[in-house]
């Protein structure tokens, strides 16, 4: 029972940061129907310059977010500006393979700038052992289930209550239906990317704290797939309960199966999942007709 | 006054080309790539030889996502399959290479089902992820399947001969590369004039539609899946006898992303525009060092530190470039001159 309570226990955390990751996927592809193949490459890139503020800086955790979050939302309009928008009208498989072409040039720029060797990244938390009941967790994966919690309301929130949220499940709903209703579709995508980047800079910052910053950091965007494709790509809330999801069997499947398993369970689910449900749990069902 | 060019039948229009000008510039481009040992070292043939294998898998990918539209991000997953099977069948299994080499090939073709049928449920971006997932699982049980695979170790290639020539010599490989190269590319060619290739092209236009039209997508989505990957299959065969030690890190997803990046940069859909493409990336690493080391050593010495991350930002912001400025890719390019050279002095 413990073994099973420990399982669940960090297969939550390792899902917290999928989740993170998920909704910023879903962001992206909700208000402008592109798989932002780069959402990992943006979380490797924040969570460098998070790593480069607190070196020289030496801040502790929350102002360390408060300032990493406006950079990382700058930089997300300045790649949208730079990378998409031009791309606005092209058809979608362009603009993904636009996001993959960024993807490398970011993963290969970080490398050159930071270099191959990995930091210890503590992110000014403390890293004394925490129980909760018989379970030990550090700071850092409790801080990371808030921050899902705390982002989970927040695009709740958001999308339902703002302005500005709305007019991005209008766009989502119907681009030129949007237009005509007098809605800057390009300011929507623009904002998009920078909310799904400011996700990512907080989903970067927690996942090198509780793990090591590393060049393959990138990678959490890849495993962060199955997550995204559980909830339905269009569902921002969808993907971070699949994040959670995904954790859990990731870590069950390590723990009962076997090694090695956590790496591809996750896609095992994606393949199943798409061959059941294509449209994921929580995402719209699209019905086309000629 | 004939001022143009016309097809007046419907044989004319599916002729591989009705110009004798063409048949003259390909049989010299046989002859030079025929005498091409006469000219470059070892070294040369080498990356020539890569280049070829590089026009297998490209001409493959592009019958899969060019021609019939199914985008595919698992393209290296197919390369390791057709790899390490021709690679185990000969070192392990002593199979002979005319053998092992379709062996490849159709194995790739069978495992391609596996993504195939989702396929069928799929589209666009849902698809790509799919391939992608298959690529990961690939490689995670070529790496766990240690009894038949060797896991991490790799598989280190025996000599192999074909004919009597020795395989693992730069000149005869570079022949035997480059006569598979060129019965490829015949079957490319050749199937987009037939009904498959007309199928595909109507299935990747509108798939609805084609169906409409009386087009068996689930027939036509796995011949596609089944084709383009017995081909790629034949590529990884090819490669692990070009590199001749097989190890799963040589197939990362930076391998499928280089070759969607090769039918990009050529033009979507155009087999010439596959191969120009394949061609272009396959010699851009070597064109990148020359300019490193032209600057001098500081230079060189990050160009020797940092070879994958150049190479990466180099693919990606080729990628993006052409994306951006010249979607139809370098056969868009060869069009617009040609264009230009018949039309000139008038703008069109």
């Amino acid at each position: 029972m413990d073994f099973f309570l420990l399982l669940l226990a960090t297969g939550l955390v390792s899902g917290a940061a999928y989740g993170m990751i998920a909704m910023g996927f879903a962001l992206i592809y909700k208000a402008t129907g592109v798989v932002n193949f780069a959402q990992g490459e943006l979380v490797m890139l924040t969570a460098y310059i998070a790593f480069s503020i607190a070196a020289s800086l030496n801040l502790s955790f929350f102002p360390l977010v408060a300032v990493t979050v406006p950079i990382a939302m700058v930089l997300g309009l300045v790649l949208e500006r730079i990378f998409i928008r031009p791309m606005l009208g092209e058809p979608i498989f362009a603009i993904v393979m636009v996001t993959i072409g960024l993807a490398v040039i970011i993963r290969g720029v970080t490398i050159m700038i930071w270099g191959p060797d990995p930091f210890d990244f503590p992110a000014g938390l403390s890293t004394n052992v925490v129980f909760i009941g018989d379970i030990p967790f550090y700071p850092a994966q409790l801080y990371a289930l808030g921050a899902l919690a705390v982002l989970v309301a927040a695009a709740w929130f958001f999308l339902h209550r703002s302005r500005m949220g709305i007019a991005m499940r209008a766009v989502a709903a119907n681009e030129k239906a949007a237009m005509l209703m007098g809605i800057g579709v390009a300011r929507v995508h623009a904002l998009a990317w920078s909310l799904s980047s400011a996700i990512a800079a907080v989903a970067g910052i927690l996942f090198a704290a509780n793990f090591k910053l590393g060049p393959d950091l990138w990678f959490q965007g890849l495993k962060s797939f199955p997550a995204v494709i559980l909830g339905g790509l269009d569902s921002v809330i969808g993907a971070a309960i699949g994040g959670l999801v995904i954790g859990v069997i990731e870590n069950m499947a390590q723990g009962y199966l076997g090694q090695g398993l956590r790496e591809i369970a996750g896609f095992v689910v994606i393949v199943l999942v798409l061959m059941i449900r294509p449209y994921g749990l929580f995402g719209e069902r699209e019905i086309e007709r000629v | 006054m004939r001022t143009g060019h016309f097809k007046e039948s419907y044989a004319e229009l599916v002729t591989l080309s009705d110009s004798a000008v063409t048949w003259a510039w390909v049989a010299v481009l046989l002859a030079v790539l025929i005498a091409l040992p006469l000219f470059v070292g070892n070294y040369g043939l080498s990356l020539a030889a890569g280049a070829m294998i590089a026009v297998i898998g490209a001409v493959g990918l592009n019958l899969l996502v060019g021609t019939t539209g199914l985008i595919s991000i698992g393209q290296s997953g197919f390369l390791a399959i057709g790899a390490y099977t021709n690679a185990l069948l000969l070192a392990d299994h002593g199979w002979p290479i005319w053998a092992s080499i379709p062996a490849a090939g159709v194995l790739s073709a069978l495992i391609s089902l596996l993504v195939g049928i989702p396929s069928l449920r799929l589209k666009g971006l849902y698809l790509a992820i799919t391939t992608l997932a298959f690529a990961f699982i690939v490689n995670h049980v070529i790496l766990y399947a240690e009894e038949i695979t060797h896991g991490p170790n790799g598989v280190f290639l025996p000599k192999i001969t074909a004919l009597g020539f020795d395989l693992s010599r730069d000149r005869p490989f570079y022949y035997f590369a480059l006569a598979i190269t060129i019965a490829v590319v015949l079957v490319a060619l050749n199937l987009s004039r037939t009904r498959i290739g007309r199928a595909w092209m109507a299935i990747r236009d509108h798939d609805i539609a084609a169906r409409v039209m009386g087009i068996d997508l689930v027939r036509y989505k796995l011949l596609a899946f089944m084709i383009s990957s017995f081909l790629v299959g034949i590529a990884g065969a090819l490669m692990s006898l070009h590199i001749r030690f097989v190890n799963i890190d040589v197939f990362g997803l930076i391998l499928s992303i280089e070759a969607l990046a090769m039918i990009i940069l050529g033009g979507l859909g155009s087999i010439a525009g596959a191969i120009l493409g394949a061609l272009f990336l396959s010699f851009l690493p070597e064109a990148i060092r020359i300019a490193f080391a032209t600057f001098g050593d500081p230079s060189s010495t990050t160009y020797t530190a940092y070879v994958y991350e150049i190479r990466g930002i180099a693919y990606g912001v080729v990628i993006v470039a052409f994306l951006r400025f010249k979607p139809d890719g370098l056969i868009g390019f060869w069009r617009d001159i040609r264009r230009y050279w018949s039309n000139w002095p008038l703008a069109y």
